[in-house]
């Protein structure tokens, strides 16, 4: 079953298109991880996903209804983020009571023991947490809540490497028991690689790549070796990547279709041949120039 | 996972419950307001006073009115207070949508009216006691007397009534500044501006034609239909104006 259903999704604010024209759905059951630089559109794209903001053109099904004011869609889907708002003068514990007494699949138990795992005061209040603490905070609604479609918008902001570890385990291990769907956006992406199951990475607003991440895996290799070798080897080929090291070496990403005996030539023409992580091609994907920060600096 | 189906009314209900005691401040602001409301009640609202034969009566009047007015001003900044990002946004961390988050709001607001207009009713009695025994009152009149049946309950329904009303005024503006900022600098604008023109052309203002409608009404029965329909109205004017906001944008 497809939990989402989106096409020809369009989302501008004043003239400038946020989204454009995308589309793509999501299986029930699934491990998304939304990629894409800043500013791409991956927050205005789960927020139309949660019901908070309204597409300007395009389809959007989320349990086959339409997100913006379903009550279904609220009930089963939960947003967290950095900015989620609690009312003030409720204490932490009173939060969780609420939270318990709105979400349908709300365990309290598993709520409490996260919250004294990551050593909260039931007393302490949401607004008076620091960064990284809000994030561990909201994080343990968003696990606890057992939405079957559960969002997390940088859910790690401001934690330290252990919290978001620790996160990463128990988003795991709940998920293990307690099958949902789930989309991810985050910068980390080598810290979700062993997570994920799919990545939809968005460029300039659309889908650019929506594809298993063990694929994502093996879809490009890196070479290194003598500059005209490399070009030799790469010409009429997708080059995701290139750079030049030392006068002479040059290092090149390209699509990943040579054949077994292609690869042996290779070596023996002394082309270093590396797999590219998942992370760095996403980088290399959405990068806007062959070269990258480097150009700023030259002929300075 | 299987799909929960929720019902609104069971929604609506969770989330009033969770506003009460979200906004329980501004019960604690209502007591501050009534009690400086009837500090300044006990200076009295007219006074008059003769002489004769060496003997002087001064007679003075009191009116516990200025509570029932702060009341009404609270709830008029308590309802816009709700329409606010802050306050929208709680909602929508949990389960909601537009309509049950504006439903409870309303909730909310009707049982801050009840609370309100109560308590204001019965502000009354609290000044006659004050100025029984701490300033030497002595009660002439029927309507000194702190308690009669009848017209303290319809002293309740009415005041209650209006509170609700101000408050459905103050939902709608709250809503209309939702959608422009502009209507903040808008509405104070023409009203004001209604009545200095109003008063240049030298005709009744229209704004006092409007609170006579209402206030002055003779008929309980009659000022009650008025006062719900309104309020009915202004609410679900601010409903349909909040249902197509966008949030956290």
């Amino acid at each position: 079953m497809k939990v989402i259903e989106c096409s020809n999704l369009t989302k501008s604010y004043l003239r400038k298109k946020v989204l454009n024209q995308l589309t793509f759905s999501i299986e029930e059951n699934t491990i998304t991880g939304l990629i894409g630089k800043n500013g791409v559109g991956k927050t205005t794209l789960l927020k139309i996903l949660a019901g908070y903001i309204k597409q300007t053109s395009g389809e959007i099904n989320v349990f086959s209804e339409k997100p913006f004011n379903s009550l279904l869609v609220s009930a089963n889907t939960i947003f967290v983020d950095d900015q989620m708002s609690f009312p003030s003068p409720l204490q932490l514990h009173e939060i969780l009571q609420a939270a318990g007494s709105l979400y349908p699949n709300w365990d309290m138990t598993f709520a409490n023991r996260l919250f004294h795992y990551f050593s909260f005061d039931p007393k302490h209040y949401h607004n008076r947490l620091s960064k990284g603490k809000t994030s561990t905070f909201n994080a343990i609604i968003g696990l606890a809540s057992r939405a079957p479609l559960t969002i997390f918008d940088e859910p790690t902001t401001g934690m330290d490497a252990a919290a978001r570890r620790d996160f990463y385990r128990a988003l795991l291990k709940d998920y293990l028991t307690y099958p949902r769907t789930i989309i991810i956006s985050s910068h980390h992406l080598e810290e979700l690689e062993n997570l994920l199951e799919d990545v939809l990475l968005i460029k300039d607003g659309n889908n650019h790549l929506h594809l298993p991440i063990e694929e994502l895996k093996e879809q490009a290799i890196g070479l290194k070796g003598a500059e005209e070798t490399i070009l030799n080897w790469t010409k009429d080929r997708e080059v995701y990547y290139k750079n030049q090291i030392g006068t002479n070496t040059l290092y090149a990403v390209v699509r990943n279709e040579f054949s077994e005996q292609e690869l042996q030539l290779a070596k023996e023409n002394e082309i270093e041949i590396t797999s590219v992580s998942p992370s760095d091609l996403c980088v290399y994907l959405t990068g806007e120039t062959k070269r990258g920060i480097d150009d700023v600096f030259i002929d300075r | 996972m299987s799909l929960s189906t929720v019902n609104t009314s069971k929604v609506v209900k969770q989330q009033y419950i969770l506003k009460l005691k979200a906004n329980f401040d501004a019960f604690s602001s209502l007591v501050w307001i009534q009690l400086l409301a009837i500090l300044f009640s006990l200076g009295g609202v007219a006074s008059q006073g003769f002489q004769s034969d060496g003997m002087s009566v001064s007679i003075k009047y009191f009116s516990a009115d200025m509570v029932i007015a702060f009341t009404m001003i609270w709830g008029l900044v308590t309802a816009i207070t709700i329409t606010t990002k802050p306050y929208r946004y709680y909602d929508f961390s949990f389960v909601t949508n537009r309509v049950t988050s504006s439903l409870s709001n309303i909730l909310y607001l009707c049982t801050a009216s009840v609370i309100g207009g109560v308590t204001a009713v019965m502000a009354k009695g609290l000044l006659i006691i004050i100025g029984y025994f701490f300033l030497d009152f002595q009660l002439l009149d029927y309507y000194s007397q702190p308690f009669h049946v009848r017209d303290f309950l319809i002293g309740n329904i009415a005041t209650v009534l209006y509170i609700i009303f101000i408050c459905s005024i103050g939902y709608f503006i709250g809503a209309l500044a939702q959608i422009s900022k502009l209507f903040i600098a808008v509405i104070p604008v023409l009203f004001v501006g209604s009545m200095l023109l109003d008063g240049m052309m030298g005709r009744e203002p229209i704004a006092m034609k409007i609170l006579s409608f209402y206030f002055q009404e003779s008929s309980f029965s009659l000022f009650v239909v008025k006062t719900l329909i309104s309020t009915v109205l202004f609410f679900a004017a601010s409903i349909s104006i909040l249902n197509r906001m966008e949030v956290r944008k």
